[in-house]
């Protein structure tokens, strides 16, 4: 059952990638504009990216919890992954809105 | 519409460039091919821009046809504090 795990790291890289894009637009606009606004969403996507930097630590990299995490149940593995992929699906929408 | 000043014009990869074109219809109206000259932006640039201010209803056009002038919006100008504190940043 390593589907999805498989799933569940893609989903990390992909929420990374996503959110280096969004800090990029926010961190220029905020360097620009000084904004409570602004600063508030590239805090947002600072700690985001963090979160989901630890993830992909813990995901593929510790020895131990990366081994402990690929051999949790599937129903929980599965929840698991469900969060990750929303997490993708809601940046996703977020980064549409802001590229623009 | 606070909350969408902010975003429109400080959340968004295309907001200094709005922000551009609302400073310039404030000073006077102009239509989509003199925003383009006087602003130094591609045409298809500033029509883009236009459509996402007015679909917020940050500015309104005079007419459908083309060359049609646009202006900021009585919306807008309701909330014209907001839009000075923005647009103080952007040369």
């Amino acid at each position: 059952m390593t589907l999805w795990f498989d799933v569940a790291r893609v989903a990390i890289v992909i929420n990374l990638v996503l959110l280096l894009g969004l800090g990029y637009v926010w961190g220029r606009n905020y360097a620009k504009f000084r904004s409570k606004h602004t600063l508030g969403l590239l805090l947002f996507s600072a700690i985001l990216l963090v979160e989901n930097g630890f993830a992909l630590y813990i995901y593929t990299l510790d020895p131990v919890l990366s081994v402990w995490i690929a051999q949790v149940p599937p129903p929980a593995q599965r929840a698991m992954t469900l969060l990750r992929v929303s997490e993708a699906a809601a940046l996703g929408v977020l980064t549409w809105a802001t590229w623009d | 519409m606070e909350a969408v000043l902010w975003y429109v014009f400080t959340g968004t990869r295309g907001g200094e460039n709005r922000a551009r074109i609302l400073r310039a219809l404030d000073e006077r109206p102009r239509n989509a091919n003199q925003l383009a000259e006087d602003l130094d932006l591609d045409y298809k640039t500033i029509r883009h821009h236009l459509d996402v201010l007015r679909d917020n209803e940050i500015v309104e056009n005079s007419g459908d046809d083309y060359g049609t002038v646009y202006l900021p919006s009585d919306k807008v100008r309701r909330h014209w504090d907001t839009v000075e504190t923005i647009l103080e940043k952007v040369e």
